[in-house]
């Protein structure tokens, strides 16, 4: 019975393109990444090695800090600003009983949206003199609360940030509604009983129950916050004087511009062990909180 | 029902209020495009006075924007194609297939690929494709520089939920096959491949969406103006074009309204299969 799927030409048939594949550009890369960060190489000349130095240099690096505390910046904006907007629409959304498909596809839209094209969308938004958000301000406010918002480098994180949340919310309502819907009519049922009603039986139950996708949701955001470039390097390209310099903007600019191939190895290893060192212990805090129905 | 008689008009009036917040810059855009540039500054919030499109021709003809759409549309296609029949066939192979320790191996193998982020490889992955020869051509600056990376950072993610799905298939429909005589091959393409229809959809539209919107490989790969594709046309025509709005408005409407146009029809397949990818931490 079992002969059919025990053919060995057509297994080595069947796998050899993914491993070919994965084996060329993916961990072919890994691997000469780690070596490149023990040498000094602009690409063109010989290696030098020179062992730990260019993580030493990282370590006193000030930019790459700036750049590290950035990284920060938007995790921290996301957790704090995104996720509870997040659970706040999606919990609306779900108590709603008509329209509830609409507000899903509207609130989606920005998602499908590709981040250059978003990037670009809002750089003319920012704009001072005709861009809409200025324009709105001195509609209902003073003249000169109107901002450079992109080339103010105590503003331009903060407008970067907007412009993300804006893209990236939809998303993250979107799981968030799922996992709200999910949970079986039965407790729902069985809690209003019990004279659990409205936001108190969100606060007990809905919020409570959907741990699980909440965690997805940290863990989503730590990872696309430490590695974040698209938009960054189309709206301000780590400007203006660094103020929105994230790891992956540093890298790419000491890699291609500077020609540091070493260094900017050394800083991809470096983003590549703070993601994972991250997200292990988001993973750890997590592991024991399983939710039964 | 208690629930049905509580008020709901505020939540609708808040979730109005979130939703047009969120989409009036698309319309203001839209309404931009169609104005001169000194009535964006000065009309801002008029409707336009007139629909003239020289915008969008201008945008058309000097952003080049029929050619970069062109370009994507070829990179994205033929890059889910490819990663659509490599992942299948491995899967098949690694679900399907009785050979369990080198089955789990690869399985285990290939899921390392959605630990490490594509983005902290961009040096060596450079110097890669520079390096690469495909049939003698230099694979740098090239379509399939992208259509091959993009192919290979696809397939973890791909594989895990084609994977996932094959597992689940019952044995009977494979058994009915091999009394009518199927090979492993047969199998695949009559058997398991048709039920796995949905599976392979879903993940044809998370790749499809990632590929069509992918920047930084685009632009790291591709130097020739006639190669780009459109999210590193965009970023070029922006830099060059950064206080003219009326053009970039009209440009940034053309790149957008083919996606919302498929977005309207299949926004059920393109949320399911988007959120399929959360997965990927």
């Amino acid at each position: 019975m079992n002969r059919a799927l025990k053919n060995p030409i057509t297994y080595v048939a069947f796998i050899i393109p993914t491993l070919a594949l994965y084996a060329l550009f993916f961990v072919y890369p890994v691997i000469v990444s780690f070596f490149y960060g023990f040498f000094q190489w602009d690409g063109i000349t010989e290696k030098v090695f020179i062992g730990f130095d260019n993580f030493v240099r990282l370590w006193q690096d000030e930019v790459f800090r700036k750049a590290l505390l950035n990284n920060f910046y938007f995790m921290a904006f996301s957790l704090i600003v995104n996720i509870p907007l997040v659970f706040l629409i999606s919990i609306i959304i779900s108590k709603v009983r008509r329209m509830r498909d609409f507000y899903k596809s509207a609130v989606f839209v920005p998602v499908v949206i590709s981040t250059a094209t978003v990037a670009i969308l809002f750089g003319v938004l920012y704009n001072y003199d005709s861009g809409m958000i200025n324009q709105f301000i001195r509609l209902v406010a003073p003249e000169d609360w109107a901002r450079e918002w992109l080339s103010d480098p105590k503003l331009a994180m903060l407008s970067i940030l907007i412009a993300n949340a804006w893209q990236n919310i939809g998303f993250f309502i979107v799981l968030c509604l799922a996992a709200i819907l999910n949970i079986p009519k039965e407790i729902v049922e069985a809690s209003k009983l019990d004279g659990v009603n409205g936001w108190q039986e969100t606060w007990s139950i809905t919020l409570p129950l959907v741990r699980p996708i909440m965690f997805v949701m940290l863990l989503l955001t730590v990872s696309g916050t430490m590695k974040v470039l698209d938009i960054v390097q189309i709206m301000t390209n780590g400007g203006p004087f660094q103020s929105t310099e994230v790891m992956s903007t540093y890298m790419l600019k000491v890699g291609f511009r500077s020609l540091e191939l070493g260094y900017g190895s050394a800083i991809g290893v470096a983003m590549f062990i703070i993601i994972l060192v991250l997200t292990g212990i988001l993973q750890r805090i997590t592991k024991s909180e399983e939710v039964q129905y | 029902m208690e629930r049905s008689r509580s008020p709901q008009w505020w939540m609708h009036l808040f979730l109005m209020g979130y939703v047009v917040v969120l989409l009036f810059p698309l319309l203001w855009l839209f309404m931009s495009s169609f104005k001169t540039n000194r009535e964006i500054t000065v009309n801002t919030w008029a409707l336009p006075t007139s629909f003239n499109f020289d915008n969008y021709i201008a945008a058309w003809e000097t952003a080049n924007i029929g050619k970069y759409a062109w370009n994507s549309t070829f990179v994205t296609v033929v890059a889910c194609v490819l990663t659509l029949l490599f992942a299948a066939m491995t899967s098949f192979a690694i679900a399907r297939m009785k050979y369990k320790k080198t089955n789990k191996a690869i399985y285990q193998f290939i899921l390392l690929g959605l630990i490490v982020p594509p983005g902290a490889l961009f040096i060596p992955l450079y110097r890669l494709v520079q390096g690469i020869k495909l049939f003698g051509q230099p694979l740098y600056d090239t379509h399939w520089s992208l259509i091959l990376v993009y192919c290979t950072y696809a397939l973890p993610i791909t594989v895990f939920i084609i994977y996932a799905f094959m597992l689940s298939i019952p044995n009977e429909l494979e058994e009915a096959g091999i009394v009518d005589g199927l090979g492993a091959t047969g199998l695949f393409f009559k058997v398991i491949i048709p039920i796995s229809l949905p599976a392979l959809v879903t993940v044809f539209i998370l790749n499809f969406i990632s590929n069509w919107n992918e920047y930084i490989l685009s632009q790291l790969f591709i130097t020739s103006e006639s190669l780009k594709t459109l999210p590193t046309g965009m970023a070029t025509f922006n830099d060059g074009y950064r206080t003219n709005f009326a053009s970039l408005s009209a440009a940034v409407i053309i790149s957008i309204i083919p996606v919302l146009a498929v977005y309207v029809f299949l926004q059920r397949q393109i949320i399911e299969g988007m959120t399929a990818g959360s997965v990927k931490g």
